[in-house]
C-alpha cells in the first residue's frame, strides 16, 4: 500500500470538490406549483440600479434639491441622482455651462432650459432637450394640474418639451406703499381690483413727487416693464410670433412709449439713472410710492417692512385691456429632460415629483423660487401668507411672454434696456421720435438676425 | 594638463562634439519643452483656431460650419456696435494712458527723493495694483454709489445741493467713473516701478554737468531726466495702450456695459458676442480685427519711436 496519491486521484478529487461547491452555490429548487410564494416575484431579477445627473442652479443653497431627491429615493430604491449645481455669477452664465457641457458630452439628464430666459427654443433647435409627449401619455398625466399658461410656455411647435418649474406674471404690478395713499386720504384700492386707471397712475406719479425727498412712480427700463407698458396701452413690444417690433407700426405701442417719456424726460419726476440705487429699498424706506414690479416684489417688500408707520405693502394692478386681459407677462421656467437620455422613464417621474404639488411647494417655501405654477400650490401659498390671493386673477387672465422667433433673447433684452436708457434719460434728453427710432430699429434688427 | 592632454582634448573626435552639442541641444530644448507646449497649447493653438473659427459659424453645441468672410462683412456693415464700441475704446485709451504715463512718472519723481520713509511710501502706492480687479470693481461701486457712497456725500456736503453724479448708473458720467478707478490702479502701479527703475538709473553726472551749466530743478528734469527716460516711456506707453485697448473687467463688473451703451468697450462686445450670445465664430472674427488693429497701432508707436526715444548706449 502506499500513501501517494496520483495525479488522477487529485484531479478527481478536485473536481468531486469543485462540482460540491458549484453545487451548494447554485439557486434554490423552484417551489412546487401551488406553493404560497408568487411565482413572478421569485423569478424577477434584482431591479437595476440607475444614476440620473441633476444639472441646474435653482434651489442650490437652501437643502430643496437635496429633499427632492431623497424623497425620490424613498420611492425609487435603485435610482440615484447626481445633484450637480451650477453656479455662475449670475442665472444667465449657467446656460453657458450647459451647453459647454453638452458640446462635450457630459450634460445631465435632468436640465433646465428656461423660456423666461429665451434659451428653451434654442436648446430645443439645437436637439439638446426631448419632447415629452410620450412619456406623459404613458404615464397617464393630467397636464390641467398647471395653469394653463405655463404649460402652454412649454410647448413648441406642438410638441411638449417640459412641465413648469416656477412661474409669475411678470412686472404686472405697482407695487405700492400704502402709507403715503392713507396719509393723502385716499381710499387705498381693491388689490386684485384693475380699477385704477392710466390716468389716475399719472395723476398719483406727480402727487407722490416731492423734489428731494420722494418719488411717486418709479419705472425701470428692463424688457420685462416696457413688455407690460406696451401691453397696458392695447399692445405689445413684439408680435406674438416674434418677428417685428411694434413700437412704431403700432400707434398704441408709441402711445406707451410716450407716457412714460412724458413722464421721465419732460416732466422729470421720475428717478433718473443713479437717483435710485434699490427700488425696494427705496419703499420700504418710504422715498418711493409705486414701483412697478411684480407679484414677487410685493410678497418680499411685505417681508422688507421693518417700520409700520413708515411703509405698509400694497398693490396695485393695472387696468384691464380692451381685450379683457389683465395686462401682464406671463414668464415661467421648465424642467426638461436631455435628449437621448438612458431611462428617461425614471427621469420623467422626477420630473413630476419635483414639478408636481409637494415639489413644487417646497420650491416656493424652501427653495425660495416663485412657483405660482398649479393651482393647488396657489392655494397653500394663499394657506401660508394670504397676500398670495392677490397674485391668482393674472395667472389665470395674464398674456404669455413673447419671445423672439430667432432665439436671440439675450440680445433682444439687452437691446431693450439700453435703448430705453437712452431714450428716457433725462439728463441727456433726446428727442422723442428720435430716441423711439432708435429703440424699434435696434430691436428690429435683431428680430431680423438668423436664428441663433 | 599635459601638453598631450590637451591635444587629446581638442583633437577629440568631431563625433565627441557632435555628440555634446546634440547633449546640450537636448538640455535646451528640454528646458524650453514647458514654455514651448505652453505657448503652442494655450496660446499659439488657440489663436489659429480662433483665426479659423472666425471664418466659420460656430454656436459651441454644433460643429463649426464654415462662411467665408460672412462675419467679417457683417461686422462691418451690419453690426451696429462695432464701430461705437472701437470708437469707445480708443476713447477710453486716449484719456487713461496720458494721464496714467503723467501721474505714475510724477510719482515715480516724488518716490525718488531720498527722504524718510520712501520706502513706506513705495509700497503705500503699490497696493491699488495689488488688489484684484473684482475687488477693486465692487469697491469702486460702493464709493461711486448715487445714494450712499462718500464720494457724492462729499460733494453733497461742499456743494450743499443734492445735485450730484449718478457715476456707474449715469450715461454721462459711467466713463468718468472707470477713468477714475483705473487711474487709481495705474498711478501707482508697475509703470511707476518702471519710472522708478529708469530714474535711478539716469546717470549722477549728468545732473552734476548740467548743474555745472547753471541749470534749475525744471531744466535738469526737462534736459537730463525726461531724455534719459525716453525708452522707459516708450515702453510704458506701448504697453499702456494695448492695456488701456483691452479693457474689460471693471466695465463687465462695475457697469456690464452700461447704461445705454456707455461704457460698452470693444473686450466686452467680443465676450457678449462669445460667451453670452453664444457666437463664437463672430466674436473670433471681432478679435482679429482687433488684433490687426493693435497690431497696426504698436507697429507705428515703433516707427514713430526712433524719432524721440533716445537709448544712452546705441551705435548711429
Amino acid at each position: 500500500m502506499t500513501n501517494r496519491i496520483s495525479r488522477r486521484s487529485f484531479l478527481q478529487g478536485t473536481l468531486a470538490a469543485s462540482v460540491g461547491v458549484l453545487a451548494a452555490c447554485a439557486a434554490p429548487a423552484a417551489p412546487q406549483t401551488g406553493s404560497s410564494v408568487d411565482e413572478d416575484e421569485a423569478a424577477a431579477p434584482a431591479m437595476e440600479a440607475i444614476n440620473l445627473r441633476w444639472d441646474t442652479f435653482r434651489g442650490i443653497g437652501s437643502g430643496w434639491n437635496e429633499e427632492r431627491i431623497d424623497t425620490f429615493r424613498e420611492m425609487h430604491s435603485n435610482v440615484t441622482i447626481e445633484l450637480r449645481p451650477l453656479a455662475g455669477s449670475g442665472q444667465q452664465d449657467n446656460y453657458a455651462k450647459m451647453y459647454a457641457a453638452q458640446a462635450a458630452g457630459d450634460l445631465g439628464e435632468v436640465i433646465a432650459f428656461d423660456p423666461s430666459h429665451y434659451h428653451f427654443w434654442r436648446a430645443i433647435n439645437k436637439n439638446i432637450i426631448m419632447s415629452i409627449d410620450e412619456l406623459v401619455a404613458t404615464d397617464g398625466t393630467d397636464l390641467g394640474e398647471w395653469f394653463e399658461h405655463f404649460m402652454s410656455l412649454q410647448y413648441y411647435q406642438g410638441q411638449l418639451y417640459g412641465l413648469p418649474s416656477w412661474g409669475w406674471a411678470g412686472f404686472d404690478t405697482l407695487v405700492t406703499n400704502a402709507v403715503h395713499l392713507e396719509e393723502a386720504g385716499i381710499d387705498l384700492p381693491d388689490p386684485t381690483g384693475h380699477d385704477v386707471s392710466i390716468d389716475t397712475i399719472n395723476e398719483w406719479a406727480h402727487a407722490f413727487y416731492s423734489e428731494g425727498e420722494r418719488f411717486g412712480l418709479n419705472i425701470s427700463h428692463n424688457e420685462a416693464t416696457i413688455v407690460v407698458l406696451c401691453r397696458l396701452f392695447n399692445s405689445s413690444l413684439i408680435n406674438e410670433e416674434g418677428t417685428k417690433c411694434l413700437l412704431l407700426d403700432d400707434p398704441n405701442a408709441t402711445e406707451a412709449m410716450r407716457w412714460a417719456y412724458r413722464l421721465g424726460v419732460e416732466d422729470k419726476i421720475l428717478p433718473a439713472p443713479g437717483d435710485i440705487d434699490n427700488a425696494g429699498g427705496a419703499l420700504t424706506a418710504g422715498l418711493l410710492t409705486m414701483n412697478w414690479c411684480g407679484s414677487l416684489c410685493v410678497r418680499n417688500f411685505k417681508n422688507a417692512i421693518e417700520d409700520d408707520s413708515i411703509a405698509k405693502a400694497w398693490q396695485i394692478l393695472f387696468p384691464t385691456r380692451e381685450d379683457g386681459r389683465f395686462p401682464s407677462q406671463l414668464r415661467g421656467g421648465t424642467w426638461n429632460i436631455r435628449q437621448g437620455a438612458e431611462n428617461a422613464d425614471i427621469a420623467y417621474q422626477f420630473l413630476l415629483h419635483i414639478a408636481g404639488h409637494d415639489g413644487s411647494l417646497s420650491f416656493n417655501l424652501v427653495g425660495g423660487n416663485f412657483a405660482m405654477v398649479r393651482p393647488d400650490v396657489a392655494q397653500s401659498l394663499v394657506g401660508n401668507d394670504p397676500i398670495h390671493e392677490w397674485f391668482i386673477p393674472s395667472l389665470e387672465n395674464g398674456i404669455p411672454a413673447h419671445a423672439p422667433a430667432n432665439s436671440r433673447g439675450r440680445e433682444y433684452t439687452s437691446a431693450v434696456q439700453q435703448w430705453t436708457d437712452l431714450l428716457l434719460d433725462p439728463n441727456q434728453p433726446v428727442a422723442f421720435e428720435e430716441g423711439l427710432q432708435d429703440l424699434h430699429d435696434n430691436i428690429q434688427a435683431i428680430l431680423d438676425k438668423d436664428p441663433a | 594638463m599635459s601638453t598631450k592632454a590637451m591635444t587629446t582634448g581638442r583633437s577629440l573626435s568631431p563625433r565627441w562634439m557632435q555628440s555634446l552639442r546634440a547633449r546640450e541641444a537636448i538640455a535646451g530644448y528640454l528646458f524650453l519643452l514647458p514654455w514651448l507646449l505652453g505657448l503652442a497649447l494655450f496660446i499659439a493653438g488657440p489663436m489659429l483656431t480662433s483665426g479659423y473659427l472666425s471664418f466659420t459659424r460656430y454656436d459651441i453645441v454644433n460643429a463649426p460650419k464654415f462662411v467665408g468672410l460672412k462675419n467679417f462683412i457683417e461686422i462691418f456693415t451690419k453690426d451696429r456696435l462695432f464701430w461705437p464700441s472701437l470708437l469707445l475704446t480708443f476713447r477710453y485709451a486716449l484719456i487713461v494712458v496720458p494721464l496714467s504715463l503723467v501721474g505714475a512718472l510724477a510719482a515715480a519723481v516724488l518716490l525718488n527723493q531720498a527722504l524718510r520713509g520712501t520706502t513706506w511710501f513705495r509700497t503705500f502706492f503699490f497696493l491699488p495694483h495689488l488688489t484684484p480687479i473684482v475687488a477693486a470693481a465692487v469697491l469702486w461701486g460702493w464709493i461711486f454709489n448715487p445714494e450712499v457712497g462718500p464720494i457724492n456725500h462729499w460733494i453733497r456736503t461742499i456743494t450743499g445741493s443734492d445735485d450730484a453724479p449718478g457715476w456707474f448708473r449715469d450715461p454721462a458720467w459711467a466713463m468718468t467713473g472707470l477713468i477714475i478707478m483705473a487711474m487709481w490702479g495705474a498711478i501707482g502701479g508697475n509703470t511707476m516701478l518702471i519710472f522708478l527703475a529708469g530714474l535711478q538709473g539716469v546717470p549722477q553726472e549728468l545732473y552734476d554737468a548740467a548743474v555745472v551749466d547753471g541749470a534749475g530743478l525744471w531744466a535738469k528734469f526737462r534736459n537730463v531726466t525726461i531724455p534719459m527716460l525716453t525708452p522707459t516711456i516708450f515702453f510704458n506707453m506701448v504697453l499702456g495702450i494695448i492695456g488701456a485697448l483691452k479693457v474689460f473687467a471693471a466695465a463687465f463688473i462695475a457697469t456690464a456695459g452700461g447704461p445705454a451703451y456707455a461704457t460698452w468697450f470693444y473686450a466686452l462686445h467680443i465676450y457678449t458676442r462669445a460667451f453670452e450670445y453664444f457666437e463664437m465664430g463672430y466674436a473670433s472674427a471681432l478679435a482679429w480685427i482687433f488684433f490687426f488693429v493693435l497690431f497696426v497701432f504698436t507697429y507705428v508707436q515703433f516707427r514713430q519711436s526712433r524719432r524721440w526715444v533716445y537709448y544712452a548706449g546705441e551705435v548711429d
